[in-house]
């Protein structure tokens, strides 16, 4: 799992290897590494990293060392990569429903529903969901869809 | 070698044509191979010594070919009776309990015959039955007609990918649904009208829901999983959507958005057939009658085939299937 890290380091020379330490030390690797000289405040300069650690327990000892060692942690939290997926709905439709339905951390971007020439109602649905996530989310809304007598199309 | 076919409808006697056609061809394989009986509801025509190829490729009735013509025998009993090597079944598919074609084909394997089928019923109530049994009685069993006509499907997998594991399939398996949703894709028509049009084209039967409730796509779902990912399901293991309650609306809203709607048939941990939505440039997009299929390995990643899922094509799969057979048969003599 991968987390965005903001270091406060001082800005003296072997700073930067030593809070680097626990984070190799813990199994983290770093994805990208910034040194933003530009936004020093007092003796302080940040470095942002992105780093892919192996489960949240090694991240939060290596948050632990690093502010043992006197290196402040300004930002840290977990980079979670997000899936759009497209959905159509056709049926007698309550929107409503399916906006107030809480599926875990699916956001809906927009929607757009067609004047019905028929008794069956059609809306389009842009959603944002956990990569991780992205199945279970589909198999809620196709039960969602099965109670209402919908027929959903997910793209694939 | 000598063969024996059931079923001479449109697909049976289209083979014979071809056969004939084609007859330098095989005989570079097969020097002796000869036609020697052909099963149909009302009787079989059978002669030891071989059936004329070219009077049996400008007849549309075997009682037309009267000199060898038993009226009122079965297809079972032309099987029982004769010594072949090969027996060909292009009987209608029934995927309800997969007869006549299930028994024709058990005969054969029981007798020591190889099977080449275009009928996917058998495969889909008994692959495992019938895969064994055919391994059994050292037979080779090939049916490459039964998924996606002249698609090489099996032939694919089996050769070019023998070092790889099958994670994902997904395709369009039915090319009367694909020809209703691309007619109300680019015409913007309802779906009663792209139905109707298929009808009068001769793409569908009367009664459509065969290819429009999904059930031939979720057939060859069967067919694929049990085939190619190893697994031991039956037809109602299928998630089965159809495509009834497609209106133009929706496609309307797809295509905005850049999709096309089909319906797929899906193979991972689930099996699946519905209507999703394909994105316009992906592989699995083509419209009309075709059929795409897309593969997910663990060593190519991806590969997607496309090509004629129905009609006459299909005897190229058939085709295939009887030279690959008579080429193990002259190899191993």
């Amino acid at each position: 799992m991968k987390f965005d890290l903001t270091l406060g380091l001082v800005d003296r020379p072997g700073q930067l290897i030593k809070a680097l330490e626990p984070i190799a030390k813990n199994g983290g690797n770093i994805i990208s590494i910034f040194h933003e000289r530009e936004k020093t405040t007092g003796a302080y300069v940040p470095v942002s990293l992105v780093v892919d650690f192996p489960n949240v327990k090694s991240f939060e000892k290596t948050k632990n060392e690093l502010e043992d060692m006197g290196v402040s942690v300004i930002k840290s939290e977990e980079i979670i990569e997000k899936a759009h997926i497209t959905f159509v709905l056709i049926g007698k439709l309550d929107i409503g429903k399916i906006a107030e339905t809480q599926i875990e951390s699916m956001r809906i971007i927009d929607f757009e529903a067609s004047a019905p020439t028929s008794e069956e109602a059609c809306v389009k649905l842009n959603v944002e969901v956990p990569v991780e996530g992205a199945g279970r989310v589909i198999s809620k809304l196709k039960k969602l869809a099965k109670e209402e007598n919908a027929v959903l199309i997910s793209s694939v | 070698m000598r063969a024996l076919l059931v079923g001479f409808g449109f697909l049976g006697r289209y083979l014979i044509k071809t056969i004939y056609g084609k007859r330098e061809e095989l005989e570079k394989v097969d020097k002796d191979f000869k036609l020697i009986g052909v099963g149909e509801i009302d009787g079989y025509a059978y002669n030891d010594r071989g059936l004329s190829l070219e009077r049996l490729s400008s007849i549309k009735k075997l009682s037309d070919y009267p000199q060898d013509f038993f009226k009122g025998k079965t297809s079972v009993e032309l099987i029982e009776k004769c010594e072949a090597d090969l027996m060909i079944e292009a009987t209608p598919t029934n995927i309800v309990n997969g007869e006549p074609g299930l028994t024709h084909i058990e005969k054969a394997l029981a007798k020591g015959m190889h099977v080449v089928t275009s009928n996917k019923g058998p495969m889909v109530v008994a692959f495992k039955k019938l895969t064994d049994l055919a391994k059994k009685n050292n037979c080779k069993l090939k049916y490459e007609a039964t998924v996606a006509g002249a698609i090489p499907v099996f032939s694919l997998v089996e050769t070019c990918l023998q070092g790889d594991k099958i994670l994902k399939i997904s395709g369009i398996l039915n090319g009367t649904s694909n020809y209703i949703l691309s007619r109300m894709y680019f015409e913007g028509t309802s779906f009663e009208m792209a139905l109707r049009e298929a009808q009068e084209r001769g793409i569908t039967e009367a009664d459509p829901s065969y290819d429009i409730d999904g059930i031939d796509a979720a057939s060859k779902v069967v067919i694929l999983a049990n085939a190619l990912m190893n697994k031991n399901v039956k037809f109602g293991d299928v998630e089965r959507v159809g495509i009834r309650r497609i209106t133009p609306e929706a496609v309307s809203l797809a295509k905005k958005s850049g999709y096309a709607i089909k319906l797929i048939g899906m193979i991972n941990e689930t099996l699946e057939v519905a209507p999703k939505l394909i994105p316009e440039d992906h592989p699995l997009c083509v419209h009309g009658t075709l059929n795409a299929l897309h593969f997910e390995t663990d060593l190519a990643r991806e590969i997607t085939i496309i090509g004629h899922g129905a009609g006459k094509e299909t005897v190229s799969a058939m085709m295939n299937d009887i030279i690959s057979i008579a080429r193990t048969r002259s190899n191993a003599n």
